[in-house]
């Protein structure tokens, strides 16, 4: 059904590169931007699979709100010994001085993305929570834009449910939370590799695109400021990551943040979104506990598994982990950006033995995870079809009720049998098409 | 039981005109289990709009904006405080403040001094209980297998979250150490020193000697918070830390190396410093900025000189 649109696939890339559909890694301490391949055979999900991955997903953020709520408040999970303390603690995304605050509506986070593979067993499982800045729901949103324009048949034929209202969406979830005021996004600004996301999801959600320079706190409220006058802003969709968020109350040294905006939002006339302090959520150590979240919090039983994981801080695993390092994948809860991850199978003996050494003197600051044997979708490379390893992030949206956007954005493995899809080692996405019957 | 009363006052003096200043000022008593605050105000010059807020760590901030042209920042604080050190109650510990942060850090010297000081104490008899230890004992159940035990925790004992009762003692101890280490040295760190840069350099001001006493004492488990506030005979602030010995938190004086009691009026607490400055500013403006800072604290009401404030 998309055999059309592999036809366009050049020039699809090439109206991305002039859109400035691009993203930035940082590699040896050096920043670079590359452009994003894209890959014109799009992702397939059936009706009813959507349905359950659906339900599982809203079940999962629905928990991991109520595990932020709870953490920052009362911490009752830590007391009844469901999550130990230090994992809580001891995550870097974990910000005391977050410590004691509801964000409005108790919403913190609002855009989650949820990284997930299909197994060979068909079933979903989730590989890593992101809510703090999840980045990427404008790629394919674009990238189908454009696919419509060289190929309008296609989308016409194939019974599709349409991904255009993500702009919708996101103004209704910072409606939701917005405390008097306009909706803003903010942006680092542009030079920052995602500003082209920024501006098109300001322009989609009807919000105020705005740099730091252009917003100020008086007197617990946020004001927008432009020639002619301030205005003041209820809601604020930041793309600034916390510590940089507000020098009076996290890092002292960052200039690229807005003074006191934490005031702000303590005082209950702004939504942050996400809300700060996020991270403490999304931590890979945490991440082993989220399907006890799932049933501590909502009383279900989990609907979307982990991969299975093993926590070296647990005897039992770090045992299992010692016998079985090398077919295990071993990440270090302190790194993002999958270059703490290593697969057991690609040391030499060596460097196995160094790596285990370390594992057992330092056993919290890892977790090992089965490598999951995940599905390869057809892809379109170097004029012939190939399979490769692909991923899903999934966007839920938590409003007034929380909700899936019906698409998501499906990264691919550049090298034949590698599962490392993330964009930051040379992979390229897809579009990802939910059916509606 | 002790009534004090305190002045405090900051100028800041900028070599030209700021403005956009945006600041937080942490220059207010806490009521906590140790002292009560009966009275408490702060006026600014200029004077502009302030609001109270409680910050994460359960200090009460004020926080302002200040968006006209301005070549000084002066702020004064005054009040009454009836501090009582001995009757602490009850508190619990919240578990931020056994975490290592970037200025309170261990390298191995601080480590190697933590576990000399605590082996000193099990051998004259004090403070090896091993509750002392990070009580790991307590993470069990949710896991669904038991928890990596260190070998100095694996004693049943451990059981039951039992507090500490050496943790003090221990912490009194790990105190007159860090004491005995440092030279009281002006000018010979800064804000932005570590514990273990300070205690390597064998100088520092009370900042310094409460980041070691905090690292120190988180090395061995004991919680333990650093504390901005006055003191009966300095002329600015102080800062000190608390230790949680099971029950309740108690503060300890490492510069003085001595247990905390009514001479002293607690602002702030936090992790480390930077947590709990008395100020933090932001400004628009390439100026050049110098510090005035008087304080006094004692019995007498002292003479309240705001009148520059009033309007």
């Amino acid at each position: 059904m998309y055999t059309k649109l592999v036809g366009h696939t050049d020039k699809i890339n090439q109206q991305l590169a002039r859109y400035g559909v691009k993203f930035g890694i940082y590699k040896g301490g050096v920043f670079e931007e590359r452009l994003f391949p894209f890959d014109a055979v799009p992702r397939i999900i059936e009706a009813d699979k959507w349905k359950q991955l659906e339900r599982g997903l809203i079940q999962r953020v629905d928990a991991l709100n109520a595990y932020l709520r709870d953490l920052y408040n009362d911490a009752e999970i830590i007391r009844d010994g469901i999550v130990p303390e230090h994992f809580a603690y001891a995550s870097s995304g974990y910000l005391p001085q977050c410590e004691n605050i509801v964000p409005p509506r108790g919403i913190f986070s609002h855009i989650s993305g949820i990284d997930l593979v299909e197994g060979n067993d068909d079933e979903w499982y989730v590989l890593e929570d992101n809510l703090r800045i999840p980045s990427g729901a404008s790629y394919p949103l674009i990238a189908r834009n454009l696919c419509r324009r060289c190929d309008a048949t296609t989308f016409r034929e194939v019974p599709l449910v349409d991904n255009r209202d993500y702009g919708e969406r996101l103004r209704r979830v910072m409606d939701n939370v917005n405390c008097g005021g306009i909706n803003v996004v903010l942006t680092p600004g542009r030079y920052n590799a995602a500003y082209f996301e920024h501006s098109y999801l300001a322009e989609k959600a009807g919000a105020v695109l705005a740099e730091p320079s252009e917003l100020f706190v008086d007197d617990e409220v946020l004001y927008y400021r432009d020639s002619t006058r301030n205005t003041r802003v209820g809601a604020v969709y930041r793309r600034l990551s916390d510590e940089y968020l507000d020098p009076l109350c996290f890092l002292p040294e960052s200039l690229i943040g807005v003074p006191n905006i934490m005031t702000a939002y303590r005082a209950g006339n702004l939504a942050i979104i996400n809300a700060p302090g996020n991270g403490a959520a999304d931590d890979k150590g945490i991440y082993y506990f989220v399907p006890q979240m799932v049933e501590y919090y909502l009383g279900e039983k989990p609907i979307l598994k982990n991969a299975p994981t093993y926590l070296p801080y647990y005897p039992d695993d770090l045992a299992y982990v010692m016998d079985n390092a090398e077919r295990l994948v071993i990440k270090d809860v302190a790194e993002a950006g999958g270059y703490g991850v290593v697969f057991g199978s690609e040391l030499s003996p060596e460097k196995l033995a160094e790596l285990k050494a370390l594992v057992r003197a330092e056993p919290r600051r890892f977790i090992a995870q089965e490598v999951i044997d995940f599905k390869c979708l057809p892809t379109w490379i170097g004029h012939e079809m190939v399979p490769r390893k692909a991923d899903l992030r999934a966007f839920v949206l938590s409003g007034e009720t929380t909700t899936v956007w019906p698409s998501g954005l499906t990264r691919y493995a550049r090298e034949a049998g590698s599962s490392v899809v993330n964009s930051s080692q040379g992979g390229g996405f897809k579009d990802t098409w939910v059916l509606s019957r | 039981m002790r009534m004090l009363s305190y002045v405090f006052e900051t100028t800041l003096s900028f070599s030209e005109p700021v403005s956009d200043h945006s600041f937080v000022l942490r220059c207010l008593p806490k009521s906590t289990n140790t002292q009560k605050v009966m009275e408490s105000q702060v006026f600014t010059h200029p004077r502009i709009p302030l609001a109270e807020q409680v910050d994460g760590f359960g200090n009460r901030i004020i926080v302002g904006y200040c968006p006209e042209a301005h070549d000084a920042f002066n702020f004064y604080a005054t009040g009454i405080a009836m501090v009582e050190p001995e009757d602490a109650g009850p508190t619990p510990a919240h578990p931020m403040y056994l975490q290592t942060t970037r200025l309170t850090m261990p390298d191995d010297a601080l480590r190697k001094v933590a576990h000399e000081v605590r082996d000193a104490a099990a051998g004259a008899g004090v403070g090896n209980s091993p509750a002392c230890e990070p009580d790991v004992s307590r993470e069990t159940s949710g896991g669904g297998s038991a928890v990596a035990t260190s070998a100095a925790v694996s004693d049943a004992a451990a059981d039951d979250a039992a507090p500490a009762p050496d943790a003090w003692a221990l912490a009194q101890r790990l105190s007159a150490r860090v004491f005995a280490a440092f030279e009281y040295a002006p000018g010979s760190t800064d804000t932005t020193t570590t514990a273990a840069e300070a205690f390597a350099g064998g100088r520092g001001v009370c900042q310094d000697y409460a980041h070691v006493l905090i690292t120190l004492c988180r090395e061995l488990g004991i919680p333990a918070r650093y504390v901005t506030g006055l003191m009966v005979g300095e002329g600015a602030t102080h800062a000190w830390v608390e230790v949680h010995d099971g029950e309740r938190w108690r503060g300890v004086d490492p510069t003085h190396n001595c247990v905390v009691d009514d001479r002293y009026l607690l602002f702030s607490t936090g992790r480390d410093f930077e947590d709990c400055p008395i100020e933090r500013g932001m400004f628009r403006g390439n100026a050049e900025q110098t510090q005035r800072v008087s304080a006094s604290l004692g019995d007498d009401a002292p003479a309240v000189n705001a009148t520059k404030f009033k309007h």
